[in-house]
């Protein structure tokens, strides 16, 4: 037992994750400060046509070129980026709070009620979260499209958080507390307490990093309200093939804040180096 | 193994009844009848018998709409899929297995990181400035009349049109088996009986092929449901990208135009293949690596 | 002896790992005659298990090892991490250890292992497996391996493996800590078989240690080994009486004796803290299926063990007290309270009068600090301000000896030892009326059995808390109880006073449970007990 305590390789790895995690969470952080300063630091305001000639290349004066009507993409891509990132700040928390947190909380029912809602994540969770938000959006309307994403990535965390917030409950040491008089309520607090500090970031990283796909691609097939990236890949689809530069930079800011998403998650399970 | 399976089937039958819920409740939007029970379950029984009414924008039955074009989807999801055992399976274990290679985790990241609709542009991208090609929109083509034909230049159309949503799909699947497979690896990594068997006179090569290949194998089966899903979805967008006559095409071109009860058919059957991927997978994984099951 | 007639000789090793500062095992020499017994004793860390995988040519990655190591008359070479050629060497690993893959039977695992040694076709290997089964006296017969090792009872599994190590007939088995975990009248059974079957094929021993008891009885050489260094070397017979260092004489002192002597009652006639009456608990399945119950009092301060091997029904009867479980039928009485009527709020308040302390390693929660998890049961019940907190928590620490260690230190990160230390703490810090101990030396080396066994006194004997003490062990009953009851499948065999059981057992299975600790070297002929199976 204590080899795997002072086992370099795990040791190894530890640092490395948290270097990873650090990365990621750096990452999220500027792109924080670039979206929250868009409306500065962007040139020209969000689908401004005719801020320079059309179709200009990357050039010093216009460093991610313009489109077809001449907008500066270097500031639809900032807009878009700011749009992208605050909408699915919003799905990110609709998901950590429909899904995780209830699927935590619910998991400790009496008398295994809670698997009802279980079984409703199970088969909600059985159809694919961007049909799920696209559903949603056409019922609800194009300007729910962040809750609609939150809530299509929300039966996936509900299960996972349930099924941790079960096994947790069953485990011998829940059972060694409870059997030295611990309280019910002072076991979900110590676990939702724990469940905060340890996967709280990976879990909200990992949500943010699904919904930001979601409410792209959403965006991109046309179910969404706001001119994010996923809209502004969508605007230049037709003159892309000629001039790269319209589509490559938004799509570029979107992996980025995907991936630093990911990263900040420090990778899925298997993923991990 | 027989409790497992009947558990394992009530499990499916029960979600097979929510996905059937759900259908019936899309499908009651446009009249308001979910409001009234009685109604809602008039409804249900119709939907029970797939009588999911007509398409609201051509009058055809919901389900002919709906078979005409789950043909192509299949199509798309089945190359998808192949492509993924074939490449994300090799790929899982050499990424597993090779710790050098672990080096490239945070590459796949990169790749993995792109949405589905970029990888896309970037395939059209690289089609049409790079290879020449001009015809990838889809037109009708029939592949299985082109591979009649033996006719060259048509076979070199049709491996157009149908190249690229292929490999969008199974990039997906490829990304997703490759995930699932390194993650088993790593989780049998840790298991004591590696060392001890070792120590007890098993070649390595002896123990990861006859203890650890099953496990793994079992841990894939275990994620087929994840899979199909992630492939689904993937479809959903290459039809879209590449004009593709496909049901989930269909399902975001119902959406948008409310027709709702093309709506809940599409979306009952990827429910229901999803959930029979799960319980598929679940009676393989428990035959391959559960004890009870090999008497 | 002399260095030409050694089965195998290493020299000079030394074996580091690039992250570690101290080497894992440093220049450490050693030669087995054939036959020759040798043990080696030491906790966790000590470096046995290093030396174990040299010897058999499996260092795991990152490890390195130099000096010189000979096989018979050949030449002295470097040390490799290949199969050693020339020599055959059996590894036996204990059941607890999980050395076989849980998705494959037991048999046609041992049988590969067998076939590869012997370099035969693995039905022929099947065929030696069933053999040497067939030989051994109480062994359980193949047809029971054909199982998985997690449907197998640790006691069944064991029997295989070391079947398995005998069937390769080899020169030298190499041991390590095979018995860890199991009662003691089947560690004893064994160790005999052991002893035995060296006797019969002739090969020399490498047995790796934790505690003192199976040592004394295989004989031959010990090397008492600490921080990868050699602390002590010689004779058992010597050893074992006469220490030169003080490290080696704690080890020993681990378990004192048994010894028939009346114990003077602690209290007189105080109030009962626990009252049980017919308490029913089912065994057997089926027609057969028979019910028993059980009545007796616990008073303030007084102690009872419940004694049996595993799954005999001690911890049903446990888990019935503790209100785990739902009971049958009768009635539990806590501090004048029927706990069979009660609300679960209402028995969590109960409970706080009661500590258990248990073996299993994973008792406490791994994502706790250690301050956390000292000061939790004062949190929950009582309202205190926190520096009264902090005080009751330091002085419960500082009794344990865990004092020194960082407060923020997550469980995960602590040795079985101090996880086992912290449970104390836990149960000082609540002042109960009872603590419910299960199992509380099992698994730990002979060092911390002692501390351990300290510390409960200690516990006792300051707070006067009754003890319930759940055990396979005479001795850890004799030092922890007075009274006690015994228990075989399921059922009550014997009960009264420790002393009396000792001195005049009645039932012939207290007498093997006796028996089977009792510190003599004589073998003594003892009928091992039919293993049985898990229920369910």
């Amino acid at each position: 037992m204590s080899m795997a305590i002072d086992s370099p390789h795990l040791a190894r790895a530890q640092t490395l994750l948290a270097a990873i995690r650090t990365t990621g969470l750096i990452g999220l952080a500027l792109i924080a400060i670039l979206a929250s300063l868009s409306d500065v630091i962007a040139r020209a305001p969000a689908d401004r046509a005719g801020y320079g000639s059309e179709l200009q290349s990357p050039s010093m004066l216009y460093p991610f070129g313009t489109d077809c009507l001449g907008r500066d993409m270097l500031s639809e891509t900032l807009h878009g980026l700011a749009a992208t990132a605050s909408d699915a700040v919003l799905a990110m928390i609709v998901t950590l709070i429909a899904g995780g947190l209830s699927g935590f909380v619910l998991a400790r029912l009496p008398f295994g009620t809670g698997y009802v809602p279980r079984g409703i994540a199970g088969v909600l969770g059985s159809v694919p979260a961007l049909l799920l938000a696209i559903l949603a959006v056409g019922i609800l309307g194009r300007d729910f499209a962040p809750y609609a994403a939150g809530l299509a990535a929300a039966p996936l965390a509900f299960a996972r958080a349930f099924d941790r917030a079960r096994a947790l409950g069953e485990s011998p040491h829940a059972e060694y507390a409870r059997a030295s008089g611990i309280p019910v309520s002072t076991l979900l607090r110590r676990d939702l307490a724990y469940e905060f500090r340890d996967q709280f970031i990976a879990v909200a990283a990992r949500a943010l990093a699904a919904v930001t796909i979601t409410l792209s691609t959403m965006s991109f097939l046309g179910f969404s309200a706001h001119r994010d990236l996923g809209l502004v890949i969508a605007a230049e689809r037709s003159s892309y093939l000629a001039a790269w530069w319209t589509a490559a930079f938004p799509a570029l800011a979107l992996l980025v804040l995907v991936l630093f998403a990911r990263l900040a998650a420090t990778l899925e399970e298997g993923e991990r180096p | 193994m027989l409790k497992f399976g009947l558990r394992q089937a009530g499990i499916f039958a029960l979600g097979l009844l929510g996905a059937l819920l759900l259908a019936a409740a899309i499908s009651a939007l446009p009249a308001g009848r979910a409001a009234y029970p009685g109604a809602f379950l008039q409804h249900l029984l119709h939907v029970a018998q797939f009588d999911f009414g007509a398409s609201v924008l051509t009058g055809n039955p919901a389900v002919a709409e709906f078979s005409a074009r789950m043909a192509a989807t299949l199509e798309l999801v089945g190359s998808g899929a192949l492509m993924a055992l074939l490449i994300g399976i090799p790929l899982g274990i050499a990424f597993g297995l090779r710790r050098s290679l672990r080096a490239a985790a945070p590459l796949i990241q990169i790749v993995a990181a792109a949405p589905v609709f970029c990888a896309s542009l970037a395939l059209i991208f690289v089609a049409v400035n790079v290879l020449h090609w001009h015809d990838l929109h889809y037109d009708g083509t029939d592949l299985f009349q082109v591979l009649a034909a033996r006719d060259q230049s048509q076979l070199v159309h049709a491996f157009h049109i149908f190249s690229l949503p292929a490999v969008t799909v199974g990039a997906v699947g490829v990304a997703a088996v490759q995930l699932v497979l390194r993650g088993a690896i790593s989780d049998a990594a840790d298991e004591p009986y590696r060392r001890n068997l070792k120590l007890m006179g098993l070649s390595a090569f002896e123990i990861e092929r006859i203890y650890v290949a099953p496990q793994v194998v079992a841990h894939l089966f275990a994620h087929l449901g994840d899979i199909v899903l992630a492939l689904f979805s993937a479809a959903a967008v290459a039809e879209w990208m590449f004009g593709w006559p496909g049901a989930a095409y269909l399902f975001v071109k119902s959406v948008a135009l409310h027709d709702w009860n093309v709506v809940a058919l599409i979306l009952l059957a990827f429910t229901a293949i999803k959930l029979f991927a799960d319980f598929i997978g679940a009676l393989s994984a428990h035959a391959l690596a559960h004890p009870e099951s090999a008497r | 002896m002399s260095e030409t007639k050694a089965l195998i000789a290493v020299e000079g090793l030394t074996v580091s790992r690039k992250s570690n500062a101290r080497p894992l095992l440093e220049d450490f020499s050693l030669a087995i005659a054939p036959g020759e017994t040798v043990s080696l004793l030491g906790e966790a860390g000590s470096g046995k298990d290093t030396l174990l995988q040299a010897l058999v040519g499996s260092l795991p990655r990152g490890e390195e090892a130099s000096g010189t190591l000979k096989i018979r008359d050949g030449s002295a070479d470097k040390i490799a991490k290949r199969p050693r050629e020339g020599l055959r060497i059996a590894y036996l690993a204990g059941p607890y250890a999980k050395p076989l893959s849980p998705l494959a039977s037991v048999v046609s695992q041992l049988s590969r292992v067998i076939a590869r040694k012997l370099n035969v076709p693995v039905p022929a290997a099947r065929a030696e497996f069933t053999l040497e089964l067939e030989r051994l006296k109480g062994a359980p017969p193949v047809a029971r391996f054909e199982k998985y090792p997690g449907e197998l009872d640790p006691e069944i599994l064991a029997w295989g493996l070391f079947a398995a190590c005998f069937a390769q007939t080899p020169d030298l088995l190499i041991a390590d800590d095979p018995l860890l975990g199991l009662g003691p009248a089947q560690s004893r059974a064994l160790s005999q078989i052991l002893i035995a079957e060296q006797k019969r094929l002739g090969f020399a021993l490498l047995y790796a240690a934790t505690g003192t008891d199976i040592i004394k009885r295989l004989g031959g050489r010990l090397i008492v080994l600490r921080n990868g260094r050699v602390v002590e070397e010689g004779p058992i017979a010597r050893l074992a009486t006469d220490q030169a260092h003080a490290y080696t004489r704690t080890l020993f002192k681990a378990m004192p004796p048994l010894v028939a002597k009346p114990v003077q009652a602690r209290t007189g006639r105080s109030e009962p803290v626990l009252q049980v009456h017919g308490l029913e608990f089912r065994h057997g399945v089926g027609a057969t299926a028979a019910k028993e119950s059980v009545t007796f009092e616990l008073r303030r301060g007084a102690s009872l063990a419940l004694i049996g091997e595993e799954g005999s029904g001690r911890h049903s009867l446990m888990r019935a007290v503790l209100g785990l479980d739902r009971m049958q039928g009768g009635r539990v009485i806590l501090d004048a309270v029927d706990i069979g009527i009660l609300t679960s709020p209402m028995m969590a308040r109960l409970r706080r009068l009661v500590a258990f302390i248990s073996g299993a390693d994973d008792a406490l929660d791994p994502r706790m600090t250690l301050w956390d998890t000292v000061a939790e049961p004062l949190r929950a019940h009582v309202r205190l301000p926190r520096s009264v907190i902090a005080d009751y928590r330091e002085s419960a620490l500082k009794r344990v000896g865990l004092a020194s260690l960082p407060g923020r230190r997550p469980i995960a990160m602590l040795s079985p030892f101090d996880k086992r230390r912290l449970q104390v703490a836990r149960a000082m810090v609540g002042a109960p009326l009872l603590a419910v101990i299960d199992e509380p030396l099992r698994g730990l080396d002979a060092f911390a059995q002692s501390v351990m066994r300290d510390l409960l006194r200690e516990f006792r004997e300051q707070e006067g808390p009754a003890f319930l003490v759940i055990t396979s062990d005479f001795t850890v009953a004799q030092a922890l109880a007075e009274d006690a009851m015994v228990f075989h499948d399921k059922r009550i065999v014997e009960r009264g006073a420790i002393a009396d059981l000792l001195k005049t057992p009645k039932d012939v299975r207290t007498k093997r449970l006796i028996e089977a600790v009792s510190a003599s070297q004589q073998e003594q002929k003892i009928p091992s007990p039919p293993p049985g199976e898990r229920a369910g």
